[in-house]
C-alpha cells in the first residue's frame, strides 16, 4: 500500500481555546485572508470550509470555530467529536488563556477519539512586547502531551498558512485505521476488522519518513515539530 | 444621547444608495453588490433587488404608521395597554369585567404587532407590553443610576469579559463603535452582571443589548428591557453558568422540527446535522447576529408581546422556506451555507412571519412548557455527567 497519487480528504477541524485568542481571525486569515482589529465574538460556533492541495492530496476543510467563554464549553462536545484535527489556541499575552488551553487539551486527551490530531497554538505573536506565556515553556508543554506546537499571528499572517499545510500534511499521513472525521474518498472502504499486527510497522516507517524529511528536507516549511525537536 | 433617525435623516441616509444604483439598473442587475446603511446604521451588503425590497419595507413601515396613529387618534394614545392591565390584574376579580371592547382591542393588537410596530413608537410600546415598565415601578425611581453609580470601578470577571466584548460588538457601526456607544453598552451590560450575579455577562447579550440600546435610546430603557427579557420573556437559565436553558430549547425547537417539518428533520438526521449548529445563535442573541436589522426588531416586536414561543416560530420558518432546497443537501456543510445566506437576505420582514405564523400552524406557550419540562432531565444528566467527567480529570491532575 504505497502512497496512493490523489488522495481527496473531507476533514472537519475544530478550534477550541478563551474568548478572545483569535480563533475567529485565524480561521479568516487562511480562509479569506482577512483580518480585522475587532472581529465579532463567535456566539455558539461558525462554520468554515477551505480547500487546500497537497502533492500527495486534496484536502477540504470543515472548520468548525467556536465560543471561547467558558459557560459556551458544554456545547464544546457536539464540535470536536469526530474531529479529525483540533487546534487548541491561547493568547501569547495572557497566562489565563494558556492554563485554559492546558484544560482543553486534557479534556480532548480524555474524550477525543483516539487518532485525533492535536495542534497547540500561541496566537498574537506581533504583540511581543506583551508577551506572558514563554515560547520553551509551551514548547515543552507541547512535546510532553504530544502535540505539534506553532506559535502565530493572524494579524501578520505569521504562521497562519503554514499551520493549516502542516495539518493537511498530517491528515495525509495518518493512517486512516478508521475513517473518523475523515472521509477518503477514491479509495475502497476498508471492511472487515481492523487488521492490527501488519499495519504496525508500516505506520512505524511512515513516521520515520516523515521525520527524515522534516529533519533534511525537502520541505517547504519551517515548522518546529514537537515530536521532533530535541 | 444616540438618536435614531427621524425621518428626515431616514430620506437623506438612502439617497447616496439611489445615485449609486440608479446608472446600474439596467446593466448587471442581480451581480451589483453595493454597500448602504440600513434604518439602525448597520452596513448592509446588497444587490439591486436587496435594495427594492428594502425601499417596500420601508413604504409598508410608512403605511402601518398610519394604522397606528388612526387607531391612537380613535381610541386614545394608550389604548393598547387596555388588554395587558386586564391580564396583569388577572384574579383581582378583574375577570368578570373583562369588556368586550378589550378583548377586540386585545385581538386588533395582536394582529397590529404581527404586522410591526413602527420605529417611532417601539421604545413606547416595547417598554409597556413586555412587562418592563411594571418591573420597573417596582424599585425606587433611582434604581438604574443608584446601581451604576455603586458598581463603578468594580473589577470583576463579568466586567474584563465586557470590556473584551465592547469593541467585538457589531464594530464598525456609527453609534455602537464610539466611546460614547461603547460606555452606555458597558453600563447596561455591568450593571446587569451585577443584578444577577448567576448570569453575570454572558457573550450574545452584548448583542441583544446593544441593539435594545439603538431602540429603546436611553440606557435606563434599554437595561429594564434587558431585565424583562432575562426575568420574564425568555426561559430561566438560557445565560446561565451552562446555557442548560438553552440546552433545553435546542431540544425543544429539535423536537418541533420533527413535528412541524418532518421531512426537513428526517433528512437532517442522516445528514447527522444537529440543529443547535446553528439554531443556538439563533437563541442566544435573539436572532439579532443572524437577520437584517429591521427584520429582528419585527421578530422583537412579537416575540415582547407573545413571549418565548415566537423565537420557535421563527425558526423553524426559516427551516421551512428552505425546504426544498434543504433537502437536496448532502452534507452538513451545505445546510449551514444555506441558512446563513437565507437569514442574511431576510431583508422583506413579512416574508419570514407570514411563515411563521401562518405556515407553521400554533404551538401554545402549554405545550411549549410541556415539552420543556420532558426535555429537563435528560439535559441535565447530560451536563452533569459532562461535569463529572471534568472533575474527574481536574483530580487525576492533582494526583
Amino acid at each position: 500500500m504505497a502512497r496512493t497519487g490523489n488522495k481527496n480528504i473531507q476533514a472537519k477541524l475544530v478550534l477550541l481555546g478563551d474568548m478572545g485568542t483569535g480563533k475567529t481571525s485565524m480561521v479568516l486569515r487562511f480562509t479569506k485572508g482577512q483580518f480585522f482589529d475587532f472581529q465579532e465574538s463567535t456566539i455558539g460556533a461558525a462554520f468554515f470550509t477551505q480547500v487546500l492541495s497537497l502533492n500527495e492530496a486534496t484536502i477540504k476543510f470543515d472548520i468548525w470555530d467556536t465560543a471561547g467563554q467558558e459557560r459556551y464549553h458544554s456545547l464544546a462536545p457536539m464540535y470536536y467529536r469526530g474531529a479529525a484535527a483540533a487546534v487548541v489556541v491561547y493568547d501569547i499575552t495572557s497566562m489565563d488563556s494558556f492554563e485554559r488551553a492546558k484544560k482543553w487539551v486534557i479534556e480532548l486527551q480524555r474524550q477525543g477519539n483516539p487518532n485525533l490530531i492535536m495542534f497547540l497554538v500561541g496566537n498574537k505573536v506581533d504583540l511581543e512586547e506583551k508577551r506572558k506565556v514563554g515560547n520553551e515553556e509551551a514548547e515543552q508543554y507541547a512535546k510532553e502531551n504530544g502535540l505539534v506546537f506553532l506559535e502565530t499571528s493572524a494579524k501578520t499572517a505569521q504562521n497562519v498558512n503554514e499551520l493549516f499545510y502542516e495539518i493537511a500534511k498530517r491528515l495525509t499521513k495518518k493512517v486512516p485505521s478508521r475513517p473518523t472525521g475523515m472521509k477518503l474518498h477514491r479509495r475502497p472502504q476498508e471492511t472487515g476488522r481492523r487488521r492490527q499486527l501488519p499495519r504496525f510497522p508500516q505506520l512505524f516507517v511512515r513516521m520515520l519518513v516523515y521525520q527524515i524529511e522534516l529533519h533534511c528536507g525537502p520541505s517547504d516549511l519551517k515548522i518546529k515539530a514537537a515530536l521532533n525537536e530535541k | 444621547m444616540y438618536q435614531t433617525h427621524s425621518k428626515r435623516e431616514f430620506a437623506i441616509e438612502f439617497q447616496p444608495q439611489i445615485q449609486i444604483l440608479r446608472p446600474s439598473i439596467h446593466s448587471r442587475r442581480a451581480n451589483l453588490l453595493v454597500k448602504f446603511q440600513d434604518l439602525y446604521g448597520f452596513t448592509v451588503e446588497g444587490n439591486v433587488d436587496d435594495v427594492n425590497i428594502l425601499n417596500e419595507v420601508r413604504e409598508k413601515v410608512r403605511q402601518q404608521g398610519r394604522v397606528w396613529w388612526a387607531l391612537e387618534a380613535s381610541k386614545g394614545a394608550n389604548w393598547y395597554l387596555q388588554p395587558q392591565v386586564s391580564s396583569l390584574t388577572e384574579g383581582i376579580a378583574l375577570k368578570s369585567s373583562l369588556k368586550l371592547s378589550n378583548l377586540a382591542n386585545a385581538i386588533t393588537l395582536k394582529r397590529l404587532i404581527r404586522k410591526g410596530i413602527p420605529p417611532v413608537l417601539r421604545p413606547k410600546v416595547w417598554f409597556s407590553l413586555s412587562g418592563a415598565a411594571k418591573k420597573k415601578s417596582t424599585v425606587p425611581e433611582s434604581y438604574y443610576n443608584d446601581l451604576s453609580k455603586a458598581v463603578e470601578g468594580k473589577v470583576t470577571a463579568a466586567t474584563k469579559q465586557i470590556d473584551h466584548d465592547l469593541p467585538r460588538t457589531f464594530p464598525g457601526h456609527p453609534w455602537l463603535d464610539t466611546p460614547e456607544g461603547h460606555a452606555a453598552l458597558r453600563r447596561v451590560l455591568v450593571g446587569y452582571s451585577f443584578r444577577d450575579s448567576d448570569v453575570g455577562y454572558c457573550q450574545g447579550l452584548n448583542y441583544v443589548a446593544a441593539l435594545l440600546l439603538l431602540v429603546m435610546k436611553t440606557e435606563e430603557d434599554a437595561f429594564w428591557m434587558l431585565a424583562v427579557l432575562l426575568e420574564n420573556v425568555l426561559v430561566s437559565d438560557c445565560y446561565t453558568n451552562n446555557l442548560s436553558g438553552c440546552h433545553v430549547e435546542q431540544r425543544v425547537f429539535q423536537d418541533f422540527l420533527a413535528k412541524k417539518c418532518p421531512r426537513i428533520a428526517a433528512h437532517l438526521e442522516e445528514l447527522e446535522f444537529d440543529v443547535s449548529l446553528v439554531a443556538t445563535e439563533w437563541f442566544l442573541c435573539l436572532f439579532s447576529k443572524s437577520l437584517p436589522s429591521e427584520t429582528t426588531l419585527r421578530v422583537w416586536d412579537v416575540l415582547f408581546y407573545e413571549g418565548a414561543k415566537v423565537l420557535f416560530h421563527v425558526a423553524l420558518a426559516i427551516f421551512k422556506m428552505k425546504e426544498e432546497e434543504l433537502l437536496l443537501t448532502h452534507h452538513v456543510g451545505d445546510v449551514i451555507n444555506i441558512l446563513h445566506k437565507t437569514t442574511h437576505h431576510l431583508f422583506d420582514p413579512d416574508e419570514l412571519l407570514t411563515v411563521a405564523f401562518d405556515k407553521i400552524g400554533s404551538m401554545t406557550t402549554n405545550t411549549i412548557s410541556k415539552q420543556r419540562k420532558k426535555q429537563e432531565p435528560a439535559v441535565m444528566a447530560e451536563l452533569d455527567q459532562r461535569l463529572r467527567r471534568l472533575n474527574s480529570i481536574k483530580m487525576d491532575d492533582e494526583k
